[in-house]
């Protein structure tokens, strides 16, 4: 057993009890120490990647397409002058391959992105050719004075019109516009559905978002002739997978010749997990320049072509009992993907992930799932904050709360009946996920409670049959799978795979700790939550240990920060790193106070002996094992680094939990939405520094309210995009974001250290399905109900004037309805 | 087709207490200004259309968007950036961001401080509802502002 095991099991470690007190049992682990990443920022040092000074570096902007389909007939350069130059394909097509992200899926369909259009346009924004110049500003003169020729072809602008007949094929080569395409059932289907009392089926659609960073997409790529290396700048989430990426793109240099280095990072969201063609382009060029190449992307390109998320189409029936249990479930989803695929994820990503987790905390063993993600001239999709879970969990929670007023049950009953019971546990979903641990009822119980359901139905009851402003409470549940490594990317079909993250630690002379981790924060904290972690193994207080990310020369190889996995993964690989480390230190204090290391205990930066004995400090230790090496016996190696790749015992991840509760008014007249009371109660096992815990669900759930109340990206019929700007595209403010509650359960995983669970995405899941069930339940007695996300007011005050209009024959209506349909909704 | 060639200008304004002298060109920004010409890289652009307020700076103690405020319209003026915050206030203010966790990533921290000043400056006795109201042009991604209310608010005599 090593230390770090033991230094668990002393605190009442993983899998002993179900729960424990946040900060109870730890010295360091647990506790809300505010981070050390504050002091830069808040003086204005820190340094994103616009901010990197570079001598002579160039700045480059591209020339986009302004039409969503067409063919390329003629790129003519500008009037340049000494020192600046012009891109087109062509020039490229020697020093970078087009991307071509696959996917292992049956029926899946690939084609080459690539950096720069050769004959066709396939969305509106994307590139076509480069100018490079000596500013910014005369690099964007440039472009526009590029003259493009295109010959326009009819567009393909939704998913629907990708599948009907005729409709002209995307890619060549191709079959049908589709990216990916299966069903997959689970189960016995068939008998469960022929078993049930219940029917209900219900249709959804989840708008096509932009993850919107305040920093948008960046890069800085410097060709050192000194020593013939790429020295690639860029504001990623996963520097040494860029690494990987770029080495296979570029034509003629060695991966060991290209050194990504990842500065601050103004929030990513997924959105800089892929490797794009502008990013490409600008390796290539100044390669091929020789020189510094700089694109800094603004605000317009972002929302033109950085990845969007989301437009997810959805039916989904419910097959159940009168007495609410769930008998089967039928789902199908139709994304609509856009124009190529994004390296790595694929445009099937999001439908892919929403047949995958469905289910969700329910017990539902027959489950039959269709996804579908179509090729269109929109810009590609791909990974967003949630992926698939937002869309699968509006689908579902919605669909529970028709079915609960179906059989006339309260929501949360219906949840109730269905919920996986706490005994059940590692509980293997129907689509074979292995959930570690839970313990959901009594989530639902807080949920009730610190809701307020009982008052909130009595106001109800108590309100005038014709008040303006009607109230309304609705609950989405979610599982959130975290730190799931290779198997689990294997089985959905990934190529790339990412199966384990690293840490290498170092103590130096001094006896303070340098950690060099393979995540890459983008606001997450981590160099105060491993710190933590060090801290809590070591004993070395955080002031005295440093974290370093962000450049693959320095840090150890790993996958990067994305799908929650950085505190289970990177901890859990610093936790092991530095249990290796106290064992060294053990061993030599042992040798200078000539006894056994077993009775040997770590405290105050210092190995403790027996009693009498005098504890020697870690700095004495250091100095024997880095300089004063003749003091160590020969089986003792000198030094004090440690490497450690964490790979966890399951590979399907560590499963957090969480109900959200929202509360709403709706008035009528104007059909507006106010949040009124937004609650979560989450469970993410041992949190390691639960202010930075809360961080996350705070701003998860401000990008879960933007997505149920205002954000949509929009295209016309010509693949024209609408949304372009902040002013159209509208983020949620400090007006929209109400002082979020959040209830925690601490229900450990008995596979990770200290039992911590991820916690990364569950913010944004819950909001468009709990503020989407509020909204119905505010609007129930007038026949309205919410099939749509994001919920605006012009969609509510439509459905309510269609509803008073079919009153008198009894008929229904549904916010953001679309005509009946045999597939899917169309827009 | 040549591109014209920009007109250059000299300006003369007042930077966080000290005296610049500039050559731009015309059409530049404050923003750019301050990022490219004179190095302050504090001051964020994460829009260039006006509505995120990443680039919040103070031009004669007001609080403007340096995206859009042309760097030819203050001359002779004084402008502070995060850079030249500072006084009890701003060391309060920090502070409180520091220990309410009002900040993530740190790209939109600048111009959430250089408001935050001017409304504590303004209304050093403002309820939620008037921090919220106030602050309304600064627009996070990560907090869900919630830790920046009450770092806000933690800093006005309520």
């Amino acid at each position: 057993m090593d230390t770090a095991d033991a230094a668990d099991r002393a605190g009442a470690g993983p899998g002993e009890s179900a729960t424990h007190a946040e900060s109870g049992a730890y010295a360091s682990v647990g506790h809300p120490v505010p981070r050390s990443e504050d002091e830069r920022h808040l003086h204005g040092a820190g340094r994103f990647v616009a901010d990197i000074a570079w001598p002579g570096a160039l700045h480059l902007a591209f020339v986009r397409s302004t039409v969503a389909h067409g063919v390329l007939r003629s790129v003519r350069a500008p009037a340049l002058e000494a020192g600046e130059s012009f891109w087109t394909a062509a020039d490229l097509q020697d020093i970078a391959h087009p991307i071509v992200a696959k996917l292992n899926r049956p029926g899946f369909q690939s084609a080459p992105y690539p950096c720069l259009a050769t004959d066709r346009v396939r969305f509106a924004g994307q590139t076509i050719a480069a100018v490079v110049a000596s500013s910014r500003a005369r690099a964007e003169d440039l472009a526009e004075m590029v003259e493009v020729d295109i010959d326009p072809l009819p567009p393909i602008a939704s998913a629907r019109a990708a599948f009907e007949p005729g409709a002209p094929l995307m890619h060549e080569g191709w079959t049908g516009n589709h990216f990916m395409k299966f069903t997959r059932t689970f189960g016995d289907f068939d008998a469960a559905v022929a078993r049930a009392e219940v029917h209900l089926t219900r249709r959804y659609r989840m708008e096509r978002l932009a993850p919107s960073p305040l920093e948008t997409r960046g890069c800085l790529s410097v060709f050192d002739r000194a020593q013939g290396r790429l020295l690639f700048h860029t504001c990623c989430q996963r520097p040494h997978i860029q690494r990987d990426f770029l080495a296979e793109q570029l034509i003629g240099i060695d991966q060991h010749r290209i050194q990504v280095l990842v500065p601050d990072v103004g929030g990513a969201f997924g959105v800089k997990t892929n490797l794009y063609p502008e990013e490409l382009a600008v390796a290539a060029i100044s390669i091929r320049l020789g020189t510094a190449v700089r694109w800094i992307e603004d605000r317009m390109e972002h929302l033109l072509s950085a990845c969007h998320a989301r437009e997810n189409d959805e039916s989904v029936t419910i097959h159940a009992n009168r007495d609410g249990e769930i008998l089967a479930l039928e789902a199908e989803y139709l994304v609509d993907g856009g124009a190529y695929s994004m390296l790595p994820s694929t445009s099937a990503v999001e439908a892919n992930m929403s047949a995958n987790v469905m289910p969700g905390p329910y017990r539902i063993r027959n489950y039959r799932a269709t996804a579908m993600s179509a090729c269109t001239n929109k810009a590609p999709t791909g990974p967003y904050r949630g992926v698939g879970r937002p869309a699968a969990c509006f689908a579902m929670e919605r669909t529970l709360d028709e079915l609960a007023h179906v059989l006339d049950m309260e929501p949360h009953e219906l949840r109730r009946r269905n919920l996986i019971a706490a005994d059940a546990f590692p509980y293997t979903s129907a689509t074979g996920l292995v959930y570690d641990t839970g313990n959901y009822p009594p989530m639902m119980d807080t949920a009730v409670r610190a809701l307020g359901h009982g008052e909130v139905r009595a106001a109800q009851q108590a309100m005038a049959p014709d008040a303006r402003e009607r109230i309304g409470i609705g609950y989405a549940w979610y599982v959130e799978q975290t730190a799931h490594t290779a198997k689990e990317f294997f089985a959905r079909g990934s190529v790339v795979l990412y199966g384990f993250e690293s840490a290498r630690i170092r103590m130096d002379i001094a006896g303070s700790l340098t950690i060099e981790t393979s995540v890459c924060s983008h606001g997450q904290g981590h160099a105060t939550t491993l710190a933590q972690i060090a801290s809590e193994v070591t004993s070395i207080p955080m002031e005295r240990i440093g974290v370093r990310a962000g450049d693959t020369d320095v840090v150890p190889y790993g996958n990067g920060t994305f799908a929650s996995r950085s505190v289970v993964l990177a901890g859990g690989a610093v936790h092991q790193a530095c249990g290796r480390l106290v064992e060294r230190l053990r061993a030599i204090a042992a040798n200078l106070m000539q006894v056994a290391p077993d009775g040997l205990s770590i405290g105050a930066q210092a190995v403790h002996g027996p009693a009498g004995t005098d504890p020697i400090p870690f700095a004495r230790l250091a100095q024997v094992a880095l300089q004063y090496v003749h003091e160590l016996p020969a089986g003792i190696e000198p030094g004090l680094e440690f490497l450690a790749s964490y790979r966890p015992p399951v590979e399907t991840g560590a499963f957090s939990a969480g109900v959200h509760a929202a509360k709403v008014a709706v008035d009528i007249e104007t059909g507006a939405v106010r949040l009124l009371d937004y609650l979560v109660v989450e469970d993410c096992g041992q949190t390691i520094n639960p202010m930075i815990v809360d961080g996350q669900v705070y701003g998860g759930v401000a990008q879960g309210i933007g997505q149920a109340l205002l954000e949509e990206l929009r295209y016309d019929a010509q693949g024209q995009p609408g949304t372009v700007t902040l002013a159209d595209y509208l983020l949620p403010g400090f007006g929209e974001v109400p002082e979020v509650r959040i209830e925690h359960q601490h229900t450990l995983s008995p596979f990770t250290a200290y039992g911590m669970k991820g916690t990364g995405e569950g913010g944004c899941i819950g909001g468009p399905a709990a503020i989407g069930n509020a909204v119905t339940d505010a609007l129930r007695g007038l026949g309205v109900s919410v099939t749509r996300a994001p919920v605006t007011a012009r969609d509510v005050w439509t459905a309510l004037q269609a509803a008073r209009a079919r009153d008198a024959a009894g008929g229904a209506s549904e916010v953001g309805a679309e005509p009946a349909h045999t597939w899917m909704p169309s827009r | 087709m040549n591109a014209p060639a920009p007109d250059l200008i000299d300006l003369e304004l007042t930077v966080n207490g000290t005296a610049r002298q500039v050559r731009a060109e015309a059409r530049t920004s404050l923003c750019d200004l301050l990022r490219d010409a004179l190095h302050l890289t504090g001051t964020h652009a994460g829009c260039e259309h006006g509505v995120c307020g990443a680039c919040t700076v103070l031009l004669d103690g007001q609080p403007v968007r340096a995206c859009i405020t042309l760097a030819a319209a203050c001359e002779g003026r004084a402008v502070t950036t995060v850079e030249g915050l500072s006084g009890p206030l701003v060391d309060r203010l920090r502070a409180a961001f520091h220990a309410e966790h009002a900040l993530q990533c740190g790209y939109c921290t600048p111009g959430m401080l250089v408001s935050a000043v001017d409304l504590l400056e303004r209304k050093p006795e403002a309820g939620e509802d008037e921090i919220r109201r106030d602050m309304s042009g600064n627009l996070c991604r990560c907090t869900g502002y919630v830790g920046i209310v009450r770092a806000i608010r933690s800093c006005t005599r309520g």
